[in-house]
């Protein structure tokens, strides 16, 4: 092995001696204990981003942190999250988390209406780290679609919720960062009806395309075919499959499972449908080939979205994401131009009402009119009718 | 519905424009106030009786940290990292030292930190024993510093290169060489455009490029070929030492400073390459624009590896540095160790009398099961 350039640096000092010369000095040369202690400029930045908060009552836990809701202390009518990073065992290992590294460098650079803003961060004494993010007090579109005994929704509200998450997942693919798990338990939704696409712990930049990159990112129901397959270089593609993956009303629990069920619903994928896939470390599918599925068969299952809305679909679940749409390309698209428009903000379901949606009073903003038991008042004429629930939206994300 | 995002429109919004961009004066009036505020504090701590220590001078904490940058990159060279790590560990390293002195924390304890943070937000994937093994490190003490690094890049970690597009202006190279692009008005002839790319002159003498011109006759596409590709190492090369060792990723934006490598890698490929992005630009930004880019190109071309400390140097200077430097930071692992044991969140307070009451009750327990000692250590045991 070739020898270590760091091997050039001076060694640390011996620890005894370090302490010797530590106390010395400080016996010798400090008679004033109160005298102030090291601080720079980062520091006090740190301290007074720190001192602006007071904390609140607990929103959640996740896996890594625990979320908490504050307020501004200049003005206590300012409702913020601060999502704090717990510090597991494995952080002997690897120091800060890759995940909540991850969060911190991609949301620092994002602002967008449909991306959880990060305000800022700020370190305690105890060295957590603590992400201060806009408060979303809606829950996450996960619970709401599958609260389908409170809340029904329409063409469009999918699409404007669809609208929603492409908008931000062209933002993060303009700033050249790929989100790896979108999945509705990821999009927030914020007090006025917008969703917010969030967690950013699996994110990665694809700032080179020459950079192998690992593949068992993302949950398996969202993860495209090239994933499954092992592809060393991949890119924004992977998010669209996510973005539209509406049609898996099963949730296989194994990979070949996922691989099976995507082959029977979209086809299974071929040298002649997808060049070069054959090659792929991984590419193993069932024997019994299934041949790309045509327009009629995608439309049975589809219905509620319109011809348009069938056609952008089977666009996004392309098997070759050289052929897949890119955002930038799904934005174009007819569909968002189609009827129904996306629901306005104000038109979209609400998750429903109780406690929750009473302590939840407080942070919204003057002139919001709640909403009555998550049904939209009496707008939902067109609501319930049926139609939407022919989309499982188990799958939306 | 959508516009297309510019590189530039982009660049605005990141935190290296927002945070980490200076003009020469506000980026020389901040690195004196850091120096001057240490030198302040080490008047408290260094009352000398005989009053003799000497401080590094700004100039000479400048060069230890150039140093210091120049070992990140031969770490990074040794494990063989994708230059990514190295130029966003460089810049983190830059980045401290804006509001940290070298009398508070010498770059020996800080640059392995900095590059292990780099390796983990640029997703290489190594783990910290590996990491501290072969750089012949305690895990700890790479750890140690981790959070005042974070505090001090204000928690931003994203370093915006201009590798990617240096590629990019490659590619852009090689399709106007085709004929295969118009101009930026739109009405530009492709085959036009080759043909005035195959008369540009040679580069002149003292080009960075290796390509030289073949003497009689004219240009052939190969040529051209071979003549993009040339200027496109050269400028490679110096993004490398010249633009991570130098102030240029604090004064000048990534397309500014991948145009100024190419600049002087073959100044009048590079001169026609602007006239075809600039054909919109007025007549007021366009001067400007290249004034920019040829100041960052006078910057790259000024330095020299000969400016680099030797080691000598960087001992000798560290010697005198190990006289001046701040005590109250001098053993970063036992300050992390502390806040550690403190353990998680505000319960601290209970925590640590919790933590009291166990070691005063297993202290009894010892005690009792070796029998009382005749002579009482004096702090709360040996190392423990
Ligand atoms: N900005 C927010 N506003 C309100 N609640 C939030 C916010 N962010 C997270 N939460 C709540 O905290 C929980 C955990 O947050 P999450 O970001 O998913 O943590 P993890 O990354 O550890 O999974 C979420 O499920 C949600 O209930
Ligand atoms: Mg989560």
């Amino acid at each position: 092995m070739a020898t270590s350039p760091a091997l050039d640096v001076p060694p640390e000092q011996p620890p005894h001696k370090r302490q010797k010369t530590a106390t010395t000095t400080s016996s010798l040369h400090k008679p004033n204990p109160s005298s102030p202690p090291t601080t720079d400029v980062a520091s006090h930045l740190d301290t007074l981003e720190r001192s602006k908060y007071r904390k609140g009552a607990k929103l959640g836990s996740g896996q890594y942190a625990d979320v908490f809701s504050a307020t501004l202390i200049s003005d206590p009518t300012r409702i913020v999250a601060i999502k704090k990073i717990k510090v597991g065992p494995e952080a002997r290992e690897f120091g800060i988390s890759y995940d909540s590294l991850r969060e911190i460098k991609f949301l620092q650079e994002l602002e967008h209406p449909n991306i959880i803003k990060l305000h800022a961060v700020f370190s305690t004494k105890n060295q957590n780290l603590n992400l201060v993010l806009e408060h979303l007090p809606q829950g996450d579109l996960l619970k709401l679609i599958q609260d389908t005994a409170n809340i029904s929704y329409t063409p469009a509200d999918i699409k404007a919720w669809m609208l929603q998450l492409m908008r931000a997942t062209w933002f993060c693919h303009q700033n050249y960062i790929l989100h790896r798990d979108i999945k509705p338990n990821n999009l927030l939704i914020a007090a006025n009806g917008e969703i917010k696409l969030a967690d950013f712990g699996l994110a990665r930049s694809f700032a080179d395309p020459f950079q192998p990159m690992t593949y068992n990112t993302i949950t398996i129901w969202y993860r495209p075919p090239e994933l499954f397959f092992q592809a060393q270089y991949y890119g924004d593609r992977v998010d669209i499959w996510s973005s539209r993956d509406v049609l898996f009303r099963a949730w296989p629990e194994t990979e070949m499972g996922m691989v099976k069920l995507i082959c029977e619903k979209v086809g299974t994928p071929t040298e002649s449908n997808w060049p070069g896939v054959s090659k792929l470390k991984g590419y193993v599918t069932p024997s019994e080939i299934t041949p790309l599925r045509p327009f009629e068969y995608w439309k049975q299952s589809f219905r509620a979205i319109g011809d348009t809305g069938v056609d952008l679909l089977m666009k996004m679940l392309t098997l070759d994401p050289r052929k897949r749409l890119s955002a930038d390309m799904v934005l174009r698209h007819g569909y968002w131009t189609a009827e129904p428009r996306p629901s306005r903000l104000e038109d979209l379901p609400r998750k429903g009402g109780g406690a929750e949606a009473m302590g939840e009073d407080l942070t919204r903003r003057g002139g919001e009119v709640p909403e009555v038991n998550g049904k939209g008042g009496g707008k939902g004429g067109k609501r319930g009718d049926g139609v939407a629930r022919k989309i499982d939206f188990g799958g939306l994300g | 519905m959508t516009h297309a995002l510019s590189e530039d429109d982009i660049y605005r919004t990141s935190t290296q424009y927002r945070l980490w961009s200076f003009s020469p004066e506000s980026l020389a009036a901040l690195r004196k106030k850091t120096h001057d505020l240490a030198l302040e504090r080490a008047q408290r701590y260094a009352c000398n009786d005989n009053g003799d220590v000497e401080f590094l001078t700004q100039e000479e904490e400048l060069r230890l940290v150039q140093r210091y940058c120049d070992q990140v990159r031969t770490t990074s060279d040794h494990f063989k990292w994708p230059v990514n790590v190295e130029a966003t560990a460089v810049q983190y390293l830059t980045r401290f030292y804006l509001t940290n002195s070298t009398l508070t924390y010498p770059p020996k304890e800080i640059y392995k930190t900095v590059l292990f943070l780099a390796c983990k937000t640029e997703a290489t994937h190594m783990t910290l024993s590996e990491y501290a093994r072969r750089i012949s490190t305690e895990a700890e003490v790479v750890l140690a510093p981790e959070y005042k690094v974070m505090q001090a890049l204000r928690f931003t970690l994203d370093v915006r290169q201009p590798f990617r597009a240096l590629k990019g202006a490659l590619m852009e190279l090689l399709n106007l060489a085709e004929g295969m692009v118009g101009g930026e008005d739109g009405d530009g002839d492709g085959e036009e455009l080759q043909a005035q790319m195959l008369d540009v002159p040679p580069p002149p003498q003292g080009s960075k490029t290796q390509w030289k011109h073949p003497g009689a006759g004219k240009v052939g596409a190969e040529q051209l070929h071979d003549r993009i590709q040339a200027a496109y190492s050269a400028a490679r090369n110096l993004l490398d030492a010249p633009a991570l060792l130098t102030d240029v990723y604090l004064l000048y934006t990534p397309s500014q400073i991948l145009l100024a490598a190419l600049q002087l890698a073959d100044e009048p490929l590079t001169s026609f390459y602007l006239s075809t992005k600039l054909f919109a630009s007025d007549s007021l930004t366009r001067p400007k624009i290249l004034a920019t880019i040829s100041a960052c190109a006078d910057m790259l071309a000024a330095f020299s590896p000969s400016q680099v400390l030797t080691k000598d140097d960087r001992n000798a200077l560290e010697a005198k540095l190990e006289r001046c430097r701040d005590p109250s930071t001098r053993d970063l692992v036992k300050a992390f160790a502390a806040m550690r044991q403190d353990g998680s969140g505000e319960e601290g307070e209970g925590v640590r009398k919790r933590r009291r009451l166990e070691r005063e009750k297993s202290q009894k327990e010892g005690d009792d099961l070796f029998g009382p000692s005749l002579q009482r250590p004096k702090a709360n045991g040996a190392g423990g």
